[in-house]
C-alpha cells in the first residue's frame, strides 16, 4: 500500500514558469495565430478609426475606442469586440445549454445556465404531457411544480437574448428537457467548443450533453425513446408512447387529446431513474473524471477529445487514481501527443 | 447545494453498492488531492496554507505570546473565520469548539513551558477562503502544517525563577528558534481531525460536497499518537439541505470508523509530513 | 526613547529607500480559478492581500437587485494576525466600514456597471498582512481581480499612499511612517491624472498639498505598469493554452 493511494499533497504548481520555454514552441506551430495573442488590457486605446464599430469589451470616448476588458481583440465585418480571457457565460440564441431550475414563478421558471443573470423558460415553451400542440391551460398553471421544481436539471435551447443579456430558454424537442439516468459536472464555459452537435453517444453506452455554458450532464444512454441525435418529434411521440404503455404517474390532471399520450409524455418530467448497470456507473466515473483532467489542463473539451482522454485513462486501472495531478497532466499530454500525431499522418 | 431527485438517487444508488461507487471513483479511503505551502507570513511563528483542487481553502496562522502560566488557564486558542458566515453562527462555533477540544485533549503542553513562571501561548487563526465540503478536515491539516512548521525563539534567560523575578529573555538569532518537536525532545505530530460519510454499510473518507448530500450519517474522528482518539463524534456533515436519507449510526460503524483510520490516518500524516520537507520555504504564497 | 529619524539627512527612510521610491510591489492575478470568478493576490512592502470576485451573477435577495446597473458590494475582512501584535477585529469595526465604503465608491464609478443591469458583483477582500498602505493595496487587489473576472471597466484604478514629513513629501508609507505623518491615499485612473480615490484623514497644509498628491500620481502610475505587466504576462499565457 502506498501513501498516494490515501492522500496526495503537493507543492502548488507554479504555472508561469513554462511560459518561456512553451513561447518558443507556440510560435513555430501557430503562425496564424499572430492577432490571436496580441492582449490588451482596460483603458487601452484599441483604435481611433472611425470605420470601427464598438463591440462587446470596447467603450466609446472621443472618437476613440477603448478596451474594457484584458482579452484577444476581434474583428468581425465592422464590429471590434474584445473577448474576455475569463469571465461568465454569455448565451447566444441556438445555443444548446444545460441548467438548474432556481424558481418557480408565474408561468415561468427560473434557470441557473451559468450566465451573469438567470435564463427565463416560459410554461409555453415546454413541452407539456398531452401532446406537442395543446394550449397550455390554468391547471397547468398550479401544478409547475409537478413538471419541474427547484434543484432540478434540464438542458434547452436559448430561444432568445434580451437587450440586457439575460436569456430565454426552450425545450419544445425532445432532445431537450429534464435529465435522468447521470450525473453532473460543470467546466469553465470557455473550454466547451461550439459545434453542430453537443448531445454525443460514447462507448461503453455512456452519453454526455456538453453544455455550450460549460455544464456537463455525463448519463447511461438511454434505452427508451429516442435518438439523441435528431429531434424528429413526431417519430419520437410514437415511440415514447409504447414505452411508457402501462406506467401510471401522479399529478395528471389537464385536459388532453388522448390519455394514452398524456400518461406517456408525463415520463418526460419523471425523477425516477432506469435501471443502470455497475458497470455503465464505473464507466461513467472514468469519463467523468477524464473530464475534470482536460479541464484542469484547460484543454477544449470535445466528444474526440474525451474518447481520446478515455483511450488514455485505461493505462491507469485504478480509475480512482486519475484524481491526482500527475494522472490528469498525463491524460492532457497523451491527448495533445495524440492530436498532433493524427494531424500529421 | 440542491441537487434534482434523479441525481440524489444515482448518488444514493451508486454509494450503496458494495463497493461503493464514488462520482470521481475515489477509494473509500481516499482523500481528494491537496496543494499546500507554509510558512509564508514573516509575522507569524508558522503558517500554512492549504487548498483543495476543487477551491476550498484554509490559511492557518501560530502566534506566540509569553503569559504567566498561573494566570493563563490556556495556553492554545483557537479562533475560526468562515468567508460568508458570521463569527457567532453555529456552523462556525461548532468548528472552533471541535478544534479547540481535538487540540486541547491531544497537545504536548510541557513544549510550551518556559520557565517555573512563563510559559507560551499559541494563537492558531484559521481563515477559510472558500469552503464547499465540511471544512474540519482540511483545517485541522492545515493546523498540522502550521504547527510542525512553528518556530519559538529560544529562551537565553535562566529556567529557574521561583526565587528571581525576573522577565524571560530571548536569543535574537532566529536560527536558534525551536520548533514544538524540538522543545519537546520528540518527533511531534499535532492531532488532526478526519470527517468520514456513512452511508449503507460502507464508510468514506473525506466526502466531497455531493457525497455530503446524500449520506445517511457523518463521523468525525480524531487522530493522534498513531492512532483513532477523541474526540469522536456524529454529525450532519450537509449543510442547508433537507436530511431525507439522514438515519441512526450503527456500533459496527463506530468500529469500523475506528479501525479505517487507525489503518489509513498514518499515511496522511506520512504525507504533510513529506510535504514539509520539500517545502524549501521560499516564503511564497501562490 | 529619542524619536526615531524617519527621513535622515542623507535622504534616506527607516526601510533605505528614498522619498520617491515605492515599495517592493509584487501581484498575481487568477490566484483562485476554482473557487472564484476573479482572483488576485497584491504584496506590496509586507502588506499582503488576497482578493476574490464573485460575478456578476443573479442577487441572492430582490433587495440586491438594481434594474439599471450592477449592485457592487465589498467586503473587508482583516485576519487576527495581519499586525505584529495580534487583535481580533470585528467586521463592523468603524474603521473597516469606512474603507469598505471607500472601495465600493470607488469601483461604482469605475465598472461600466450600466452593462450589467439586475447582477450583484461580490468583491471579498482578506488582508493577511499589513504594514502600511492598506486603503491602496486592497483597491489595488480589487482591480485584478476585477479585470480577472472579465467585469469591463473604464481602465485601471491603481493605487497608493504619501505623505508629508516636515516639508517633504514621502511616496508609500509602511506602519512605522503612517504612525507619524499626515498622508492620503488615492487612487488614479489609468494612465491620466484623474483621481477615483482620494482619502486624507488627517491635515495637510494647502500649499503642500500640490507636491504630495504630484508624487502619488507618478507612483499610481508606476504601480499600474507594474499590474498591467501581471495582467499582460497572464494573458499570454492563457491564450497560448487552448
Amino acid at each position: 500500500m502506498d501513501v498516494s493511494d490515501v492522500i496526495s499533497i503537493s507543492k502548488p504548481s507554479i504555472a508561469r514558469t513554462n511560459v518561456i520555454d512553451s513561447d518558443v514552441e507556440m510560435s513555430d506551430t501557430e503562425t496564424n495565430g499572430a492577432e490571436q495573442t496580441s492582449i490588451v488590457t482596460p483603458g487601452e486605446l484599441v483604435t481611433d478609426d472611425p470605420v470601427w464599430m464598438k463591440g462587446h469589451g470596447t467603450y466609446f470616448l472621443n472618437d476613440n475606442i477603448y478596451s474594457s476588458v484584458a482579452g484577444n481583440v476581434s474583428r468581425v465585418n465592422r464590429l471590434l469586440s474584445v473577448i474576455p480571457l475569463r469571465g461568465k457565460y454569455q448565451p447566444e440564441t441556438g445555443d444548446h445549454v444545460v441548467g438548474r431550475i432556481t424558481e418557480v414563478g408565474n408561468k415561468r421558471w427560473k434557470v441557473d445556465i451559468g450566465a451573469k443573470q438567470d435564463a427565463i423558460l416560459m410554461l409555453g415553451s415546454v413541452n407539456l404531457p398531452g401532446g406537442v400542440l395543446r394550449r397550455k391551460s390554468e391547471s397547468d398553471e398550479l401544478q409547475m411544480r409537478n413538471f419541474l421544481k427547484e434543484g432540478d436539471l434540464l438542458n434547452a435551447e436559448v430561444q432568445s437574448v434580451f437587450s440586457n443579456g439575460s436569456a430565454s430558454l426552450h425545450t419544445r424537442s425532445l432532445k431537450y428537457g429534464k435529465l435522468r439516468n447521470g450525473i453532473f459536472l460543470t467546466v469553465p464555459s470557455r473550454l466547451v467548443v461550439k459545434s453542430k452537435n453537443h448531445t454525443h453517444k460514447l462507448s461503453g453506452d455512456v452519453s454526455v450533453i456538453l453544455g455550450i455554458n460549460g455544464f456537463i450532464w455525463l448519463s447511461k444512454t438511454s434505452t427508451s425513446n429516442f435518438t439523441n441525435n435528431e429531434s424528429n418529434i413526431a417519430g419520437n411521440r410514437v415511440q415514447s408512447a409504447i414505452d411508457g404503455q402501462g406506467s401510471y404517474n401522479p399529478g395528471v390532471g389537464s385536459v388532453s387529446i388522448t390519455r394514452l399520450e398524456e400518461e406517456s409524455s408525463w415520463e418526460i418530467y419523471s425523477d425516477k431513474n432506469e435501471f443502470i448497470p455497475t458497470t455503465v456507473r464505473d464507466t461513467i466515473t472514468r469519463y467523468y473524471n477524464v473530464i475534470r483532467a482536460l479541464s484542469y489542463g484547460e484543454l477544449g473539451i470535445t466528444d474526440q477529445r474525451i474518447t481520446m482522454g478515455y483511450q488514455a485513462s485505461l493505462q491507469y486501472a485504478n480509475v480512482g487514481k486519475l484524481v491526482d495531478k500527475d494522472a490528469m497532466e498525463q491524460i492532457c499530454d497523451d491527448v495533445i501527443t495524440n492530436e498532433k500525431m493524427r494531424g500529421n499522418l | 447545494m440542491l441537487l434534482s431527485p434523479a441525481e440524489r438517487q444515482y448518488l444514493y444508488d451508486s454509494l450503496v453498492q458494495n463497493p461503493p461507487i464514488r462520482p470521481d471513483a475515489r477509494n473509500v479511503f481516499q482523500c481528494r488531492p491537496l496543494e499546500a505551502t507554509t510558512t509564508f507570513l514573516p509575522s507569524s511563528n508558522g503558517s500554512a496554507r492549504l487548498r483543495m483542487t476543487d477551491g476550498a481553502e484554509c490559511i492557518v496562522s501560530v502566534k506566540s505570546k509569553v503569559v504567566k502560566t498561573a494566570d493563563t488557564p490556556n495556553l492554545l486558542e483557537v479562533d475560526v473565520d468562515v468567508q460568508g458566515y458570521r463569527d457567532d453562527s453555529n456552523f462556525v462555533a461548532t468548528l472552533k469548539y471541535n478544534l479547540s477540544s481535538l487540540l486541547h485533549k491531544n497537545f504536548p503542553f510541557e513544549a510550551l513551558k518556559l520557565t517555573s513562571r512563563y510559559s507560551y501561548k499559541l494563537f492558531i487563526d484559521c481563515i477559510v477562503m472558500s469552503n464547499t465540503s465540511y471544512p474540519l478536515t482540511i483545517i485541522s491539516m492545515a493546523i498540522y502544517l502550521a504547527l510542525k512548521t512553528t518556530k519559538l525563539p529560544k529562551l537565553v534567560s535562566e529556567v529557574d525563577d521561583v526565587n528571581v523575578e525576573e522577565q524571560p529573555t530571548f536569543s535574537d538569532d532566529w536560527e536558534d528558534a525551536k520548533t514544538l518537536g524540538e522543545a519537546t525532545g520528540s518527533d511531534f505530530q499535532p492531532p488532526v481531525f478526519i470527517t468520514l460519510g456513512v452511508i449503507g454499510s460502507s464508510l468514506l473518507f473525506d466526502p466531497s460536497l455531493e457525497e455530503e448530500q446524500v449520506l445517511e450519517n457523518g463521523l468525525i474522528v480524531s487522530f493522534y499518537d498513531g492512532k483513532a482518539q477523541t474526540p469522536l463524534q456524529n454529525i450532519n456533515l450537509a449543510l442547508n439541505s433537507n436530511k431525507n436519507n439522514y438515519k441512526g449510526l450503527k456500533s459496527t460503524h463506530i468500529v469500523s470508523a475506528i479501525s479505517m483510520v487507525n489503518k489509513y490516518c498514518g499515511m496522511i500524516i506520512h504525507a504533510l509530513d513529506t510535504l514539509i520537507d520539500q517545502d524549501e520555504g521560499d516564503g511564497q504564497v501562490f | 526613547m529619542p524619536r526615531l529619524e524617519l527621513y535622515s539627512p542623507e535622504g534616506l527612510r527607516v526601510d533605505g529607500r528614498r522619498w520617491n521610491e515605492l515599495r517592493r510591489f509584487e501581484c498575481k492575478i487568477n490566484t483562485h480559478p476554482n473557487s472564484s470568478d476573479g482572483s488576485s493576490y497584491v504584496e506590496q512592502g509586507n502588506s499582503k492581500i488576497i482578493c476574490m470576485v464573485q460575478g456578476p451573477m443573479e442577487p441572492k435577495l430582490r433587495s440586491q437587485m438594481d434594474v439599471n446597473k450592477a449592485n457592487i458590494e465589498v467586503s473587508i475582512s482583516i485576519a487576527h494576525f495581519s499586525t505584529f501584535h495580534r487583535k481580533k477585529r470585528s467586521k463592523n469595526e468603524k474603521r473597516i466600514v469606512e474603507l469598505k465604503t471607500a472601495i465600493e465608491n470607488t469601483f461604482e464609478n469605475s465598472i461600466i456597471s450600466h452593462l450589467y443591469p439586475r447582477t450583484f458583483i461580490q468583491i471579498n477582500i482578506q488582508v493577511l498582512a499589513q504594514d502600511g498602505g492598506l486603503l491602496a493595496g486592497m483597491a489595488n487587489a480589487a482591480t485584478l481581480a476585477l479585470i480577472d473576472a472579465g467585469i469591463a471597466m473604464y481602465d485601471y484604478v491603481s493605487c497608493v499612499s504619501a505623505g508629508l514629513y516636515d516639508q517633504y513629501p514621502l511616496l508609500d508609507l509602511n506602519t512605522l511612517e503612517e504612525n507619524d505623518m499626515s498622508y492620503l491615499t488615492i487612487g488614479v485612473i489609468g494612465k491620466s491624472e484623474k483621481l477615483a480615490l482620494l482619502m486624507l484623514e488627517n491635515k495637510m497644509p494647502l500649499d503642500k498639498l500640490e507636491p504630495v498628491l504630484g508624487l502619488a500620481i507618478a507612483g499610481g502610475h508606476r504601480v499600474r505598469e507594474l499590474m498591467d505587466e501581471e495582467v499582460r504576462s497572464h494573458g499570454k499565457h492563457r491564450s497560448q493554452r487552448q
